[in-house]
């Protein structure tokens, strides 16, 4: 296998009793520092694939290999896998109880055994590169949505992930503030940053991503360059899903 | 012992008492007879000491076990997977402690506690019977008070906990339990408020509380009035004071919010 695929999954199926087939047969790979968009209908699958990768959701049969592991066995300590995906959340899901800086360090912390002050600082630098250093101390609850996400953002970017995950980052936030979370994910990318990103941005999703995923009932109808899915589909259900979402 | 009289009393009493009206002067005197007489007091400030060790004891020991069982019971009902069966076996026997003990009146449980199975015989051993037996009793209400708590913390908190690489423990304690407690706290002081006036049922295993206090008291000055009275106004400013504090405490937690 090539060693630039970071995460490959293999006949993934999720099952909800007999009848409901989130995702069926779901084979793709991610190439490190590719940024991928998945798009689709809602209900297609696209946030129960998103969170198979870092198994929020277990997948009724098939594997996912991170790195060459297969995280999917149960042997595996995925807490350790995790650590290196990043994942943002629709619903920022912020520690409501812990100040921003607190929810910054806490898992370097813990986990990575960073001193609080290496910590923080690394905090701080990141923070400042959102523009959002002079909230440190903040609670989430005094945010607006869009600063919210980009403290997720940075916190996931805290542990130094080498794969970012995102679940349709900017559908909970008001318009104004979409732009500024697609900015921070923009200048994630251009650094090289693997991203695997659902979104209902198509412009987002133009001008970034170097493939585009189109889900459609569980599996993957097409996947192509952005040029190839938004201009030359080959499935005629990919620009029926586009003008509908227009 | 002798029984004070009135008649007896009066010959004896400070001058400025008899200049009173007579029911003023008895008055006064079913006090004397009631706190000062022998001592008297001190029935109330020993029962009291009691009821505290009793309360305090029976509410640690219930906070533990209501944690536990919580614990328990949310990690069961939380598997994505089907629970391994000692989870299972763990649970089951979690949820037959919160029927049973809930099911069952605290008098009954007093009972069976002293007469059936510690049988205690000396006074710390008493107090240790009602200490466990209150905090068994408690922490069935703690468990399913802290079952809800944790239960009503949005599951997004758990998965952006999991997925920075947190494991359960380490995102159970340190991000749904410190929202949860928050949550809970009313509740809990309810319930420690509850125990507290439950205390009063250990006069059955012959526990002198303050309950039994003022019981003695009864009995040696034949009046039932002031002591009674008495006993619920202590009880009443008890539970005033620890109201009060845990305003104080759940005004602190919320302020860390804003
Ligand atoms: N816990 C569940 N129980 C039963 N069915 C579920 C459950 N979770 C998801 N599903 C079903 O699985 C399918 C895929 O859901 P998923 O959330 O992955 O879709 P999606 O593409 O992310 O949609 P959206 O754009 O609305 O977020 C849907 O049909 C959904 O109803
Ligand atoms: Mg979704």
């Amino acid at each position: 296998m090539s060693d630039n695929v970071i995460i490959r999954t293999e006949n993934l199926c999720k099952y909800y009793g007999d009848k409901i087939h989130a995702l069926h047969n779901v084979t793709a790979e991610i190439q490190r520092g590719e940024v991928v968009v998945i798009i689709g209908p809602s209900g297609s699958g696209k946030s129960t694939f998103l969170r198979s990768l870092n198994l929020l959701e277990t997948a009724t049969s098939g594997k996912v290999f991170f790195e060459d592991v297969d995280i999917t066995d149960p042997k595996v300590n995925i807490n350790i896998h995790r650590q290196k995906m990043g994942m943002v959340f629709q619903q920022f899901n912020l520690f409501p109880h812990m100040t921003v800086l607190k929810n910054l360090t806490l898992a370097p912390m813990k986990l990575k055994k960073m001193s609080k002050a290496d910590a923080e600082e690394m905090a701080l630098t990141l923070l400042d590169r959102v523009g959002l250093k002079d909230r440190a101390d903040a609670y989430p609850s005094q945010l607006s949505g869009g600063q919210k996400q980009r403290v997720a953002i940075v916190r996931a970017l805290c542990m130094s992930p080498e794969v970012m995950l995102f679940d349709e980052p900017t559908s909970a936030l008001d318009p104004e503030m979409v732009g500024e979370v697609l900015a921070v994910m923009k200048d994630l990318a251009k650094e090289g940053m693997t991203m695997v990103c659902v979104t209902h941005e198509m412009g987002f999703a133009k001008e970034v991503a170097d493939r585009v995923i189109f889900m459609y009932d569980g599996e993957i109808e097409e996947v192509g360059t952005p040029d190839e899915i938004f201009n030359n589909p080959q499935s005629p259900k990919t620009p029926q899903f586009l003008k509908s979402i227009l | 012992m002798t029984v004070l009289t009135f008649a007896k009393w009066i010959v004896g009493a400070p001058a400025w008492i008899a200049s009173l009206p007579e029911g003023l002067q008895r008055l006064i005197f079913q006090f004397y007879q009631v706190f000062i007489y022998e001592n008297r007091w001190k029935f109330f400030t020993d029962g009291l000491a009691t009821t505290f060790i009793v309360t305090i004891g029976a509410l640690l020991i219930g906070v533990v076990i209501g944690m536990i069982v919580a614990l328990i019971r949310s990690t069961h009902d939380n598997q994505m997977r089907k629970p391994n069966i000692i989870l299972r076996i763990l649970n089951s026997i979690c949820k037959i402690y919160v029927t049973v003990l809930r099911g069952t009146p605290l008098m009954v449980q007093l009972l069976i506690m002293g007469f059936v199975v510690m049988v205690p015989k000396t006074s710390f051993q008493t107090t240790l019977c009602a200490i466990i037996t209150l905090g068994i009793n408690s922490g069935a209400y703690v468990a399913e008070i802290a079952r809800s708590g944790i239960m009503s913390i949005n599951a997004g908190q758990m998965e952006a906990g999991r997925s920075l690489g947190l494991n359960y423990a380490q995102t159970m304690w340190h991000i749904i339990l410190p929202q949860a407690f928050k949550n809970i706290l009313p509740a809990l002081g309810n319930e420690l408020i509850a125990l507290l006036k439950e205390t009063s049922l250990v006069t059955v295993i012959a526990l002198q509380d303050v309950t039994k206090a003022a019981q003695v008291i009864v009995s040696k000055a034949y009046t039932a009035v002031i002591p009674y009275i008495s006993l619920a106004l202590i009880y009443l400013v008890l539970v005033m004071i620890l109201t009060k504090l845990l305003g104080i405490l759940e005004r602190r937690l919320r302020k860390s919010e804003r």
